[in-house]
């Protein structure tokens, strides 16, 4: 049951990163496709603001993949000069803090996208585009990364119950 | 308590959070709120989120995930290869030409990739094997490698370079342009070291005869790193042409390089893309991760007035400009050994522009100090992450022979920092020439 558990939230994190990547992707090819447009005398006005907004869905997007696959950087010299057995309910801290912090900004981001969103806000270009899908990156990705943790936190204080 | 006293408890927890193993996004997010919430109450929590999500929506910023994107397209090829194998051809006469080739070919290799641990992965793939194979020393074939990994981070486009340039607000192009001519004093210092180091060993024991490259195969070899040479050509035409800004000039040079994988390596296949985007959505959100909470965590510093108390307490000191600068560059290289770059540009140059400027310091000649010296803190453990390449590269290689062999190189980066110091032309000539 539980096994099933972790593995689904790893493959939701895994597509997650696969549509990180063709918004990516999509950005770049926007921006290329401006830089060719541009150079025929045409004016552009909605690629820049749109390929950010790319960029940043992408980014958080991204952040439970790179959660799961160890690609948040951390220096973990505590864990190094401690004792062998204390590695594990360290690294369990660890997570339940960077759990609360995932939670904590997914809370903060939603918060910020639905007054956004009840606001009308736009942002300040000719493009004028609703600015609520740009925040909703943020909650959306760090809520994911927030699932991450918990499905990695189930799994290893299981196996810390299990060794003992 | 007054600030500097507070910058002080500030710093003590944030080593003690970071060290603890927890992604330094993360910590530093944990450590702004948890001062904020001490300091200034739940109210100045308020701005949290939209200061995260202004930093990271910048058309400036794209230049990272897309320089990331470049990299990881061709260092996914067998272009690494590709590029020491031609430069070994006509090496192959000189003493210690394959550690040379290799050498150059982190050199090259860095004028597209922003990141010393992929430059360090792409080349050393390839070449540390070939080397030991052929009787380089272990401690030489990774010690050269690792040290000339770190140009990537050095030679335009360099990921650092971009982040420096947003913290101190200076050009980005400038930053490029000054960072190349130090690269090649460094590729210059690298290879003569490797040439002399070489020839000194085969006084004691004469090499083997090895092969020879008829002129013919050279010129072979010259026409498979074309293509990849035209993409460098067209990243400096379109970005000191005025052609347009880096991040355009990001976005052509990774779809240009996604393409020239796809059509000369064959890389078209889904499973061959997906390899090469997830190494490019994995190390691009890592970074923009920790930006988004260095724009929190300085917001922090600021707020609580510990920034421009620092940056005042180090003016008031009056010390003389060089040993101001010793000063620095001591804390940097510590630091250095514990953080990674992108970390220590974004925590410590808002405290530490100021300075600078007040103590008559060239922003853009300290970006290239800067950027050796993290090259350092890059080969040296604790948390040297191109060691962890190197470990991936040749794992029968134990660590204390990597840093053997790495130790000259890192003198060789020291001698380099001097040299621009006294001569800081070095680095400021050539954007002076481009750019004025």
């Amino acid at each position: 049951m539980l096994p099933a558990f972790v593995r689904a939230v790893y493959r939701l994190s895994t597509a997650c990163a696969v549509v990180a990547a063709l918004m990516l992707l999509i950005a770049a090819l926007v921006i290329t496709w401006s830089i060719f447009y541009r150079a025929m005398g045409a004016s552009t006005y909605w690629e820049i603001e749109f390929s950010v907004f790319m960029m940043v869905g992408s980014l958080f997007l991204a952040s439970p993949y790179c959660l799961a696959t160890r690609g948040h950087v951390g220096v973990d010299l505590l864990s190094h000069y401690l004792p062998k057995r204390f590695a594990r309910p360290v690294g369990i801290v660890v997570a339940v803090v960077g759990l609360a912090v995932c939670v904590y900004l997914a809370w903060a981001g939603a918060e910020m996208t639905l007054h956004a969103f009840a606001r009308d806000e736009t942002t300040e270009s000719a493009w004028a585009a609703p600015k609520w899908p740009l925040y909703l990156a943020m909650p959306v990705g760090l809520g994911l990364t927030a699932l991450q943790y918990v499905a990695e936190l189930l799994r290893d204080t299981l196996a810390l119950a299990g060794e003992k | 308590m007054s600030e500097l006293q507070i910058g002080g408890l500030i710093l003590t927890v944030t080593l003690v959070v970071l060290f603890s193993g927890l992604p330094i996004a993360w910590g530093l997010t944990a450590v702004a709120v948890g001062f904020l919430l001490l300091f200034k109450g739940p109210a100045a929590l308020a701005n949290v989120p939209i200061l995260m999500m202004d930093e990271l929506a910048s058309f400036a910023l794209l230049t990272i995930p897309l320089f990331v994107l470049l990299g990881a397209a061709i260092g996914s090829s067998a272009a690494g290869k590709d590029i020491y194998e031609s430069l070994h051809r006509w090496l192959d006469r000189v003493p210690g030409g394959l550690v040379i080739a290799n050498i150059l070919a982190c050199g090259m290799f860095s004028a597209i990739c922003g990141s010393s641990p992929a430059t360090a992965a792409a080349i050393g793939k390839a070449g540390v094997p070939e080397m030991m194979k052929r009787g380089v020393s272990p401690a030489m074939a990774t010690g050269s490698i690792c040290a000339g990994g770190t140009l990537g981070i050095l030679i335009p486009p360099s990921i650092t370079m971009i982040l420096y340039g947003l913290v101190t607000e200076t050009s980005i192009g400038r930053l490029f342009l000054a960072g190349v001519v130090p690269g090649v004093l460094l590729v210059v210092l690298f290879s003569a070291y490797a040439w002399f180091s070489t020839l000194r060993a085969q006084r004691a024991a004469p090499p083997v005869e090895t092969h020879r490259y008829t002129f013919k195969e050279r010129i072979e070899g010259l026409g498979r790193v074309s293509p990849f040479l035209g993409i460098v050509i067209a990243i400096g035409y379109a970005m000191y042409g005025g052609l347009a800004t880096p991040s355009e000039v990001a976005a052509l040079s990774a779809v240009l390089a996604l393409v020239l994988v796809m059509v000369i390596y064959r890389q078209w296949r889904l499973a061959d893309q997906w390899r090469i985007f997830r190494e490019t959505v994995r190390e691009s959100t890592m970074i923009l991760m920790i930006i988004g909470a260095a724009a929190v965590f300085s917001y922090m510093l600021s707020l609580l007035y510990v920034t421009q108390s620092a940056a005042q307490w180090m003016v008031d000191l009056d010390l003389n400009r060089w040993v101001l600068m010793l000063a620095i560059n001591v804390f940097l290289l510590v630091a250095g050994c514990f953080l990674p770059p992108v970390a220590i540009i974004l925590m410590v140059m808002p405290i530490l522009t100021p300075v600078l400027e007040a103590a008559n310091f060239d922003l853009i000649w300290f970006a290239v100090i800067l950027t050796i010296n993290m090259e350092v803190g890059l080969i040296t453990p604790p948390v040297g992450l191109n060691l962890y390449v190197l470990k991936g590269v040749a794992p029968d290689v134990s660590l204390p022979t990597v840093l053997k062999g790495s130790l000259p190189f890192v003198l060789l980066m020291f001698l380099a920092m001097v040299l621009i110091a006294i001569f800081p032309e070095i680095a400021l000539w050539l954007p002076g020439k481009m750019m004025n």
